[in-house]
């Protein structure tokens, strides 16, 4: 698992998220940090935010689709545009969701992104 | 009297020959003529015997008196001897008028009434008078004879020290009318000031509302990871402390927003605090950065290393910056150029000034346009009402500093603002 956000506060919080729930996460405050470690394999699924310094998650996402097409990404944003939305859709995001997100929902579309490697939360 | 009055009467509280450029007015023949055109002048005149005065003057100047002022303060006795001894000989229709009053006759008298509203004009124009001064005005309050009290220009010229007569002359002109207008101007300003940040608030709302969604992500995903922690059975204090404590933190961030939010949109006079311009310019980042990511720009700051502290009003200077950045970001997004960069830093002065400096990449501006950046309501934008930049001018300067704009010989334009520096007295 990665988690892409340039905001410290977001990063932990999402770290912790998925540790409870069993997950191992490393996080990274831009896109280029992940991009620059990237190699297919390394990471089940990538969380990511859409506006940051530098690549944006958006960019990001078709970066990825080029490096390894079968890798889902989930894109969490603060916006509330709706081209935002469907540009993350047709790149191929595996989910677009809006900021504040609920755990239960993030933890949800995980456990079909990850198809099989992760049997979802202890309690639900 | 034919003399004193076509006296050329300068506002200036100098000595003005008043042959040098004097209209040689012909009145006819007739001073019949010359006392009717006094007479109906649109102008309150007052005729004013000073030889009451002037007796007095003569004695201090044999005593040696010099410092008028001071001696008047230490005899206030003589001022109110004057305003007796000193005599209305006669005034105009417009007098009679302006301080409604039934006939001339209810005017003619002690000069004593004209000083009953602010009784230390009356040693004002005795100081002048002693000093030798051709004039003497200011702006003043008049008690008119019904109660009431008229806001007036207040003039007397005197006599001249080689003429036998001892005859000045006091003018007044009724500024009630002005003074109110002012007061409506000043009001109006100050209602389009709140109004123009209030519509700037709207601009930023997207940006405010994507501020505030961050901590707000944190504190939900932080509080569901604790009720988690909850529901197992090897919970771990320290990392629920740790939640917590994070809950609590962003919970302080969220709430700074909205008091930052609060106070630029308060209208609140400006504040005298000492500030660091570098926190000035972080803070106001903030209300941009969503801008500036939605429009891909490159944003470079360069901070002063730590820089003298200047004086003044941390939302009004922020508002200066945002309203800037805000600027540039349009001229980049509406120039449509290939670059896409905004440069912004701040800096100390060899005169001990602090500078902020930002340039875009923008299409920079016309030659023509130059001078009129600053007006209100000059824009070149098609959504724009032209008064960013008219504020950040007024806010500059109300500081005591100055704000220019040029374009970069390598294109895009270029502000600078510079303040001084000082503590808050």
């Amino acid at each position: 698992m990665a988690i892409v956000d340039d905001d410290d506060d977001i990063r932990e919080a999402l770290s912790d998220l998925l540790l409870v729930v069993g997950l191992a996460s490393r996080a990274f405050d831009r896109a280029e940090a992940l991009l620059a470690e990237f190699e297919p394999g390394a990471f089940d699924c990538i969380v990511t935010d859409v506006k940051m310094p530098g690549i944006s998650g958006l960019q990001l996402l078709q970066r990825l689709r080029n490096l390894d097409a079968s890798l889902p990404v989930i894109i969490i944003t603060s916006d509330t545009d709706s081209t935002i939305r469907s540009r993350a859709l047709e790149g191929g995001a595996h989910v677009h969701l809006e900021k504040p997100i609920e755990d239960h929902v993030l933890l949800l579309h995980l456990e079909s992104a990850l198809a099989g490697k992760w049997k979802g939360p202890p309690n639900g | 009297m034919a003399n004193a009055a076509s006296q050329r009467v300068s506002v200036a509280d100098q000595d003005v020959d008043p042959t040098a450029d004097r209209i040689s007015w012909e009145f006819g023949t007739s001073a019949e003529e010359y006392r009717k055109l006094i007479h109906y002048l649109p102008v309150a005149l007052w005729q004013v015997d000073t030889r009451g005065a002037s007796a007095v003057f003569d004695r201090l100047k044999a005593e040696g008196v010099t410092d008028i002022s001071a001696y008047l303060d230490a005899h206030p006795e003589l001022v109110e001897h004057a305003k007796d001894a000193v005599r209305v000989t006669a005034v105009n229709r417009e007098a009679v008028s302006l301080l409604r009053g039934n006939s001339a006759s209810d005017l003619v008298g002690p000069v004593r009434y004209v000083f009953s509203a602010t009784p230390d004009l009356a040693k004002r124009v005795m100081v002048a008078h002693f000093e030798g001064r051709r004039n003497y005005f200011e702006g003043t309050r008049i008690a008119a004879l019904d109660g009431t009290s008229v806001d007036v220009l207040f003039t007397v010229t005197y006599a001249t020290p080689s003429r036998a007569l001892d005859t000045s002359l006091l003018m007044m002109i009724d500024i009630g009318e002005r003074l109110k207008t002012e007061t409506q101007l000043r009001q109006l300003q100050a209602d389009f000031t709140h109004a123009a940040r209030i519509s700037m608030l709207g601009e930023l709302a997207t940006s405010i509302a994507h501020e505030v969604k961050q901590p707000l992500t944190a504190i939900v995903t932080n509080a569901e990871t604790s009720l988690r922690w909850l529901a197992r059975e090897d919970v771990s204090l320290q990392k629920l402390k740790q939640l917590t404590t994070r809950i609590i933190s962003n919970a302080r961030r969220a709430g700074d927003i909205v008091q930052r939010v609060r106070g630029m949109a308060a209208k609140h006079d400006p504040g005298r605090a000492s500030l660091d311009l570098n926190e000035v310019v972080e803070e106001a980042l903030l209300f941009v950065r969503h801008d500036i990511e939605s429009w891909s720009i490159d944003l470079s700051v360069r901070y002063g290393a730590p820089l003298p502290r200047v004086t003044g009003d941390r939302i009004q200077l922020q508002q200066v910056v945002v309203n800037l950045l805000v600027n540039s970001v349009q001229a980049i997004a509406q120039g449509g150029g290939l670059a896409r960069r905004i440069e912004l830093g701040t800096s100390a002065d060899g005169d001990g000034s602090v500078v902020f400096c930002i340039r875009d990449t923008g299409p920079g501006i016309a030659d023509e346009n130059l001078e009129r950046i600053f007006d209100s309501f000059f824009t070149t934008k098609d959504m724009g009402m032209g008064i960013g930049l008219a504020i950040c001018q007024s806010i500059v300067v109300a500081h005591g500093g100055r704000i220019t704009v040029s374009n970069h010989p390598d294109g895009g334009a270029q502000f600078r603002f510079s303040l001084p520096s000082g503590v808050a007295d």
